[in-house]
């Protein structure tokens, strides 16, 4: 199944990777993470995720460190 | 089974963190350039000349040998390193400060001797890490902390268009613009950079690219109003394409 594997430590929450998502499965976390910023994380319940790793692709803090499609 | 579409490049060093501002694109630029890296091969055989400004992190973040060249001066290290050692791939990573102004004779000198290195410079219309002060490609009308009614051209003049520029020089065998404003622009930057480097690989002369990014803190922006700035008032002046390419007979 298509996922991404997003380390929060990393996200410094500019949300680029949010408005990237064509099926708006990233949102922003109610967790605050150790840089004091609301990471995004991944929200997928029906397996939309098309693996197309735009939002990897956008992310400049390599915060989203892995895509797996199919 | 699921395949894996996106790694984090394995010239990386271990357990980095780039320390640029939130929404900063330098981290999309590193990234490509060390995905180019490894897509050719070039970890043990790459010498990296890096400058000042934002850009000089990338010693933190790359696993390559890394010299490190006083304000503007990354172009002249890199023409000894290659001169003194011609089968090394060698190549820097200069902000627009650093490559069009401050270092601007070395730039230009090595692009008209033919030097067989590569250039990256990023261009985001100020000198970021000082605290946005006025540079070479500060777009008429932008306001900077030192041209805080805007850049006026009777005392400023005109804003410097690097990748033309370099085009005109007789030296150079490939000059491009990209930008990274949104995914397809930051899938044809990497394109760019590879070609580039595959050009110095080639030793068909000096190669450069030229890439728009955002500079959201000291634009004083969202990281998303940033990339809208970029594409709706910095690809107007600075167009993006490739000006000259040697082997496509792409001339100026």
């Amino acid at each position: 199944m298509s996922h991404i594997v997003i380390d929060d430590k990393q996200c410094k929450a500019c949300y680029l990777c949010i408005d990237e998502c064509p099926k708006k499965l990233i949102k922003v976390s109610d967790k605050v993470n150790n840089l004091g910023a609301r990471p995004v994380e991944f929200y997928d319940p029906n397996g939309e995720c098309l693996g197309c790793a735009m939002c990897a692709t956008r992310c400049p803090d390599l915060a989203i460190r892995e895509v797996y499609r199919g | 089974m699921a395949t894996q579409v996106f790694k984090v490049p394995d010239i990386m060093i271990d357990g980095f963190k780039f320390g640029f501002c939130p929404g900063c694109d330098h981290g999309v630029a590193m990234r490509l350039v060390a995905e180019c890296l490894d897509e050719l091969n070039l970890q043990e055989n790459t010498i990296c000349a890096s400058a000042i400004g934002c850009s000089v992190c990338i010693y933190d973040y790359i696993n390559v040998d890394t010299i490190e060249a006083p304000h503007g001066r990354a172009i002249a290290e890199a023409t000894g390193v290659k001169r003194a050692k011609p089968d090394k791939f060698v190549f820097t990573y200069q902000g627009d400060g650093d490559f069009a102004s401050i270092g601007l004779a070395e730039s230009m000198h090595a692009a008209l001797r033919g030097e067989k290195i590569s250039a990256i410079c990023i261009n985001n219309t100020n000198y970021g890490m000082t605290g946005g002060q006025l540079g070479p490609t500060t777009m008429v009308g932008q306001v900077t902390t030192t041209s805080p009614t805007g850049r006026n051209l009777e005392y400023y003049g005109y804003p410097m268009k690097i990748a033309e520029q370099f085009a005109l020089c007789d030296g150079v065998a490939f000059s491009a613009r990209v930008s990274l404003d949104t995914v397809p622009n930051i899938r044809k930057a990497k394109a760019a950079i590879k070609k580039a480097f595959e050009y110095q690989i080639k030793g068909l002369g000096f190669s450069f690219v030229e890439i728009l990014s955002s500079c959201p803190t000291n634009w004083r922006m969202t990281p998303q109003k940033a990339h809208d700035r970029v594409r709706d008032e910095m690809m107007k002046v600075f167009v993006p394409g490739v000006y000259k390419d040697i082997l496509e007979s792409k001339q100026v």
